[in-house]
């Protein structure tokens, strides 16, 4: 028991074993609800769910109405769980803080400039979730949960990913890559 | 209302184990990309030997039977990845890690974040009728597993994954990982 309380208060676990586990998450996924795990799919919902409040001609389309429907989803349920988990382990290892910015490593390679930080946040978050979207899924919804049921989508998706990914990370670092 | 619950659950157990691999962070995400640190790599591929195994050996006792495969159309599973990995590399998070840390307590992920995931949940609905089902039947093959496709045992598929993973893992920790010389790093 106090092994299991030390875990707990631990700030980082082995990746080899958050990644087993978060393996047996994706599977009780598929026995239990016969779900996928996918964050983005839950932000489309959401996304239609906000747009029909306030611009419901624009957002009544086939998109929000029949392909990801403008309610509350099991993925929208998933996302809110997701918040509270990171919440929990934030507080077991007295760890939860508000705060504005990122890790110093931010602020070596783009300054403390709150602006800078919050702009490329947002602008990140929109193109992550539009890819997502032409892609089928992020890297929950498609690398993972794609992946595990071996599908060829998953792989090319990663592929793509770590590609783009490692040359936007050698402009973004030049020298410092 | 029962499956609720369970989304509840598994989603909470999926943003601690987020947390706790370090994932909500900036550095821990973009690193990877610069091959400094591989908790990124090691956590999806972990995950994905697990899951594969687990799922298969399920299906193979009659468990469980799978939900729709996330199809396959090739152009636009790897444009969508093209992308993506731009928006990783930038912002440091992806959809689900974003979550997870505005749970901590990181507002550049609660506000401008989820506001940006919004954003582009948005912009992709509206768009959806002109983009998607151009991009969707190039290179199509539909629900398909990589055993249909290729007429394999998937569990050839699933030992040489992890065969592969395995030998990657032993690799990166005898120290195939590049070193990083930011300051911030020390």
């Amino acid at each position: 028991m106090n092994r299991v309380r030390q875990l707990f208060a631990q700030e980082l676990w082995s990746p080899y074993l958050a990644g087993g586990l978060l393996g047996v998450v994706g599977l009780l996924a598929v026995g239990l609800s016969n779900h996928l795990l996918g964050a983005s799919g839950g932000f489309e919902n959401l996304a239609g769910i906000a747009g029909q409040a306030v611009a419901p001609a624009t957002f009544d389309n086939v998109y929000f109405n029949f392909v990801m429907p403008a309610v509350i989803t099991w993925n929208v349920v998933l996302l809110a769980g997701i918040f509270f988990g990171g919440t929990l382990g934030a507080l077991s290892a007295g760890k939860f803080r508000w705060r504005t910015m990122p890790d110093k490593q931010w602020v070596e390679v783009f300054g403390a400039s709150r602006v800078k930080r919050w702009g490329i946040a947002f602008g990140g978050a929109a193109v992550l979730q539009y890819a997502a979207g032409i892609a089928g899924g992020c890297t929950s919804g498609l690398a993972i949960s794609g992946g595990m049921l071996l599908a060829p989508a998953a792989f090319l998706f990663i592929a793509g990913m770590f590609a783009s990914g490692i040359v936007t990370a050698m402009i973004v670092y030049r020298g410092r890559f | 209302m029962e499956n609720w619950w369970i989304a509840l659950l598994l989603g909470v157990v999926f943003g601690f184990l987020l947390n706790k691999a370090g994932l909500t962070s900036y550095h821990k995400i973009v690193n990877v990309f610069r091959l400094t640190d591989m908790a990124v790599l090691k956590f999806m591929m972990s995950g994905l030997v697990v899951a594969m195994i687990g799922l298969y050996a399920m299906r193979g006792l009659g468990w469980i039977v799978f939900p729709a495969v996330p199809a396959t159309y090739v152009v636009g599973n790897l444009a969508g990845g093209l992308i993506f990995g731009v928006g990783m590399a930038l912002s440091g998070f992806c959809p689900g890690t974003c979550v997870a840390g505005a749970g901590e307590g990181k507002l550049d992920y609660l506000i401008p974040g989820i506001l940006g995931f919004l954003t582009g949940a948005a912009a992709f609905g509206l768009t959806y009728e002109m983009v998607f089902p151009q991009i969707s039947r190039l290179a199509a093959y539909g629900n398909v597993t990589i055993g249909q496709l290729w007429n394999i045992d998937s569990w050839l598929a699933i030992g040489l994954f992890s065969a592969m993973s395995l030998f990657l893992f032993y690799l990166i920790d005898r120290g195939l990982i590049r070193k990083d010389r930011l300051s911030s790093a020390k």
